[in-house]
């Protein structure tokens, strides 16, 4: 009976042999703090992998609503553009006011126009769009850009000197000027188009 | 023993390891949820002030006179204006405060610098009503916009025959829930803002020939578009916005003698206006505040009268 408990107590910590009776507890908390290790190390990856999937699931969402607010952003100023476009030609700086005879809706002053693109350096933000273009549909003329050399024989005035980008919203406009016609000044009205860019929100 | 012992360490160590870092995700999960609710929320309110200032676009006048629209929130609201002159045009400045779970969002501005809103600060409702009216010196100016909510209701008491057309064609003479303007005394309700024009008891906006009292101060004025001005906006705002309007006159001046000059050159036709604009340029530029608005005024006063007679006119 003591022979078997003592071979077993051998097999169970065989460093006992060895004369070294610390060793069999030493070993059992090694194995047993193995065991706590593992325990945490499965833990923590679990942990770990809820804790990414959380944040993925997070990063999505909030990708998917960001999107959404720059669409809502970029239709504002769409909105915006198709607004002001229909109301633009009616503002003071555009406006005809009584110059050719009773007052119009929709009538821009071509020559005001041109002074203002003299002036426009502090303009430049003022309507909160990226451009804004006026282009002489009726009588055309080879399309080209005025200036102030060659106005009024020219076609497209653009406010500010850059190219236009992003997308534009148009309306329909009377553009009427001043001219001496065979010695007598006389006011001549253009069928034009008001043309107002703005840029999506990237 | 020794044994249940370690097994009880062992099994409270995970758990508190587990707690540790579960109470950490859970603090950062609900601190995220909070932070992205607050930002929507101020997104929403963004695009509630950029939408306010987008929809003032088509009150933008012609020759016609003065237009109401109506703009509805679907939550009670709270709509701050303010007026910004730090650069050369200067901005106003439109923020929207909206209640959510009895509490109110924070206020997210949107700026615009071909506005000037004139309104209380803040207005506060549901329905608000917005009317504009074009302001003129001789030439148009801008349009000025007035707002108001259908909570503050307005009395225009003894108003002159003009001002009590304008504002029953504005209201259509409705007598609706929704109303704020009312002409007769006998329709205003008792909260009502007392606006008296030839003074009288309970007034809480006085009226005179050339200024507005409203809260012990004045504010001088010409014209019914800055008399509006001055009645719907408290007196910081309407000198702010009076210096902005200022600017914009002399830009327009400098267009206009630009313009006559250049007219000039091209057919001959000469509007005889290039010096009164300059001095019409450095008067608007110069003022110092409402006090002096009539100097201004006059040389406007002036400037109409030889634009309309003349042989060229520039506006």
């Amino acid at each position: 009976m003591v022979m078997k408990t003592t071979s077993r107590f051998f097999s169970i910590f065989p460093s006992a042999l060895k004369g070294n009776f610390q060793a069999p507890r030493r070993n059992y908390i090694k194995k047993a703090n193995k065991k706590a290790q593992m325990k945490v190390q499965q833990m923590s990856f679990m942990l770990l992998g809820i804790f990414l999937f959380f944040v993925l699931v997070g990063m999505i969402i909030l990708t998917v609503s960001f999107s959404g607010l720059k669409q809502s952003a970029t239709d504002l100023k769409e909105q915006n553009a198709i607004l002001l476009v229909t109301k633009l030609a009616n503002s003071p700086e555009f406006s005809c006011g009584n110059v050719y005879g009773n007052q119009k809706t929709d009538c821009i002053d071509e020559d005001k126009v041109m002074m203002l693109k003299e002036n426009v350096g502090k303009y430049l933000d003022f309507w909160g769009v990226s451009n804004i273009e006026i282009r002489r549909v009726y009588p055309e003329n080879k399309n080209m850009a005025c200036t102030s050399g060659n106005y009024p024989r020219c076609d497209t005035i653009k406010l500010i000197n850059k190219p236009a980008s992003g997308y534009g919203k148009s309306n329909f406009v009377s553009l009427c000027r001043k001219e001496l016609y065979k010695g007598q000044i006389i006011d001549k009205c253009d069928i034009a188009k008001i043309i107002v860019f703005y840029e999506e929100v990237k | 023993m020794i044994k249940n012992k370690r097994g009880a360490l062992e099994f409270s160590f995970t758990w508190i390891f587990a707690i540790i870092a579960g109470m950490f995700i859970l603090f950062l999960a609900i601190y995220g949820v909070t932070k992205f609710i607050d930002i929507s929320k101020s997104s929403q309110s963004a695009q509630g002030a950029m939408t306010i200032g987008v929809l003032t676009n088509p009150l933008e006048s012609s020759f016609e006179t003065a237009k109401r629209t109506t703009i509805r929130t679907p939550v009670e609201t709270r709509i701050y204006t303010d007026c910004k002159n730090n650069t050369f045009f200067g901005k106003q400045v439109i923020e929207i405060s909206e209640k959510t779970y009895n509490k109110w969002s924070n206020q997210e501005l949107h700026n615009f610098p071909n506005k000037y809103m004139f309104s209380e600060n803040p207005v506060e409702g549901k329905t608000f009503y917005l009317f504009s009216k074009s302001f003129e010196l001789p030439f148009k100016v801008a349009d000025l916009i007035y707002l108001t909510s259908t909570k503050d209701k307005y009395c225009f008491r003894n108003a002159p025959s003009d001002i009590k057309e304008e504002i029953e064609v504005l209201t259509g003479n409705n007598l609706s829930v929704n109303e704020n303007f009312f002409t007769k005394i006998s329709d205003c309700p008792l909260e009502s803002i007392n606006i008296c024009f030839s003074g009288g008891s309970n007034c809480d906006v006085n009226v005179k020939e050339d200024y507005v009292e409203k809260n012990g101060e004045r504010m001088y004025y010409e014209g019914e578009a800055l008399m509006y001005a001055a009645i719907f906006s408290n007196k910081e705002d309407y000198e702010c916005q009076l210096d902005r309007l200022m600017s914009r006159t002399g830009q327009l001046s400098d267009i206009y003698r630009d313009k006559s000059n250049f007219v000039f050159e091209k057919t001959g036709c000469d509007s005889g206006l290039s010096v009164q604009l300059v001095l019409l340029k450095n008067i608007a530029e110069n003022i110092e505040g409402s006090e002096t608005i009539n100097t201004v005024y006059n040389i406007a006063g002036d400037l109409s009268r030889e634009n309309e007679y003349g042989e060229c006119r520039l506006w």
